[in-house]
């Protein structure tokens, strides 16, 4: 289906470096609609939904950030260590709407994997309101079954 | 098949043909000519119509602060548009308040010129101007921070007040092909008008720290401009409690400058945290301010020393040691630079300690 003036913008937006370096697309070859469509269909496939996945990663952000860049270990799954690092800026979402949020990266470490999944404020938000995970490629583009694995490891 | 084709073909080619006519119509009807831009009653410039007005207005040295290079999703580049702009489009309604859409308030960058406009711009917006550096000295100051001097060639000398910020033009480069601005704090000496000095944190895949850490060179030519900002030091006696972590120092620096420079002899104590030993800087700088400045204590705080690091000074998080060295702060004032949860924390330690909120003044790295 041809892509409306609105997508094509969005897209090309998406597609530039000038507000993320490399861009939120990196090198994926789809429309961003497919890439949300692929994504969304992954979660259907794990029985888990934006929201929810949204609103865990909300809660360990929070309970990072006054730590102020040391780890703390989650109360609620043990396993998980958690540290939020604040930088100087904001990232401004892609969509036409306003929303910038604080430049800080959130990691977090499953102590008995190994395994770590980072994300920004900003794609706690595309996540939730946009459905945007990145594109392939991107420097923060989350694998919806690798951030799954480690926050909801019944899922998996 | 051909009673498919015949109908396809037929509204393809309406299609180019209204296409082309759009093509030609947009470079011979649209063309808006020599347009009056009238800024606060005061100035008239002509300029070439068909431009949004942000750039327009950069390109004649009025530089209007903007976070997304003009793409109409940051919201900061507002400007009253008094006579000319036409209705407000819907990219710009979702940031104004009710007072701003009242008063013609709109967004510079998707204000297209196509007519005289009458506009109101900010005047402490005009001291803003653009300067062409050379990067000079970069120095090492943690594993993720360096100082950057840039020494200036056109306009040879910068007027600013210490704690504010300027905007660096990061240029296209290997895998950024385009040109962003990002904003740092001054953290030079402001009587030192010929030199400018930033601090700047590695931000990983950031763009503009990517360049300066791994392109920019002692040498090369760099596009500043600013000074903007209202962080600064007010005009009391009250003892004052500087907090900041990261790159905040870098207004610190230049308020500590700006105290020397003054014979400011107010009490002043400086909390600089960091996460580990390797996060602390710019120690010898900080003994020399307490040589010169008789009420200055700096006070640096590890939230986590390494074990063999031989840390003395203070631990835990910089919020704990505020909390340890104070009963009362009563009187006192806060000054705060660095990440939003240090800054929010502080708040909170300083009202808890009777800091009035009135009394405290912060930059959020925002």
């Amino acid at each position: 289906m041809k892509e409306s003036p609105e997508e094509k913008r969005l897209e090309e937006t998406l597609r530039s470096s000038q507000m993320v370096a490399g861009g939120f697309m990196g090198t994926d070859p789809r429309r961003p609609l497919e890439v949300i469509e692929d994504d969304e269909d992954l979660l259907d496939k794990l029985k888990l939904s934006i929201h929810t996945l949204g609103r865990r990663m909300h809660e360990l952000t929070d309970l990072a950030i006054p730590q102020m860049g040391n780890w703390i270990d989650d109360p609620r799954q043990s396993r998980l260590r958690v540290k939020a690092d604040d930088y100087n800026g904001s990232l401004v979402c892609p969509w036409p709407h306003p929303g910038s949020y604080q430049k800080r990266i959130t990691t977090v470490k499953d102590k008995n994997t190994g395994r770590i999944v980072s994300w920004t404020d900003l794609n706690i938000h595309m996540i939730e309101a946009h459905g945007f995970f990145e594109g392939k490629g991107a420097f923060f583009r989350i694998e919806p079954a690798q951030i799954a694995a480690i926050l909801f490891p019944d899922l998996t | 098949m051909m009673e498919l084709l015949v109908p396809v073909l037929i509204m393809g080619g309406i299609g180019a043909v209204l296409a082309s006519v759009l093509v030609v119509a947009e470079k011979v009807i649209a063309n808006y000519g020599i347009c009056k831009l009238t800024i606060n009653d005061k100035k008239e410039l002509h300029v070439q119509g068909g431009k949004p007005l942000l750039t327009v207005l950069r390109e004649q040295k009025i530089f209007i602060p903007s976070a997304c290079g003009g793409r109409g999703t940051c919201g900061i580049c507002k400007l009253k548009v008094l006579e000319g702009a036409g209705a407000i489009l819907p990219t710009e309604t979702p940031f104004m308040d009710q007072r701003e859409l009242a008063e013609n308030v709109r967004l510079s960058c998707q204000v297209k010129i196509r007519n005289d406009l009458r506009i109101v711009i900010p005047e402490e917006l005009f001291s803003i101007q653009e300067f062409q550096t050379v990067c000079t000295r970069i120095t090492d100051l943690t594993y993720d921070m360096k100082l950057f001097r840039f020494e200036l060639r056109d306009p040879p000398e910068i007027d600013f007040t210490a704690g504010q910020f300027v905007q660096l033009l990061c240029p296209r480069y290997k895998g950024s092909p385009e040109e962003v601005y990002r904003a740092y704090s001054v953290a030079s000496d402001p009587q030192q008008k010929n030199a400018i000095e930033l601090i700047i944190r590695r931000v990983p895949h950031g763009i503009c720290t990517t360049w300066c850490f791994d392109f920019l060179k002692q040498g090369d030519p760099v596009s500043l401009n600013g000074p903007y900002g209202q962080f600064c030091l007010g005009d009391t006696n009250a003892p004052a409690v500087f907090v900041a972590g990261g790159s905040g120092m870098a207004p610190f620096v230049c308020l500590l400058h700006h105290m020397r420079n003054k014979g400011i002899k107010r009490k002043a104590e400086y909390f600089f945290g960091g996460n580990t030993v390797k996060d602390q800087c710019l120690q010898a700088e900080m003994s020399r301010f307490e040589q010169q400045l008789e009420g200055f204590k700096f006070i640096p705080v590890v939230a986590r020393p390494e074990p063999d690091s031989g840390w003395q000074g203070e631990t835990g998080l910089v919020t704990d040691a505020v909390r340890r060295h104070y009963t009362d702060l009563a009187g006192h004032e806060g000054y705060l630079c660095g990440s939003p949860g240090m800054i929010d924390a502080s708040i909170k330690v300083l009202v808890e300690l009777g800091m009035k909120k009135t009394s405290i003044f912060y930059d959020k790295f925002s």
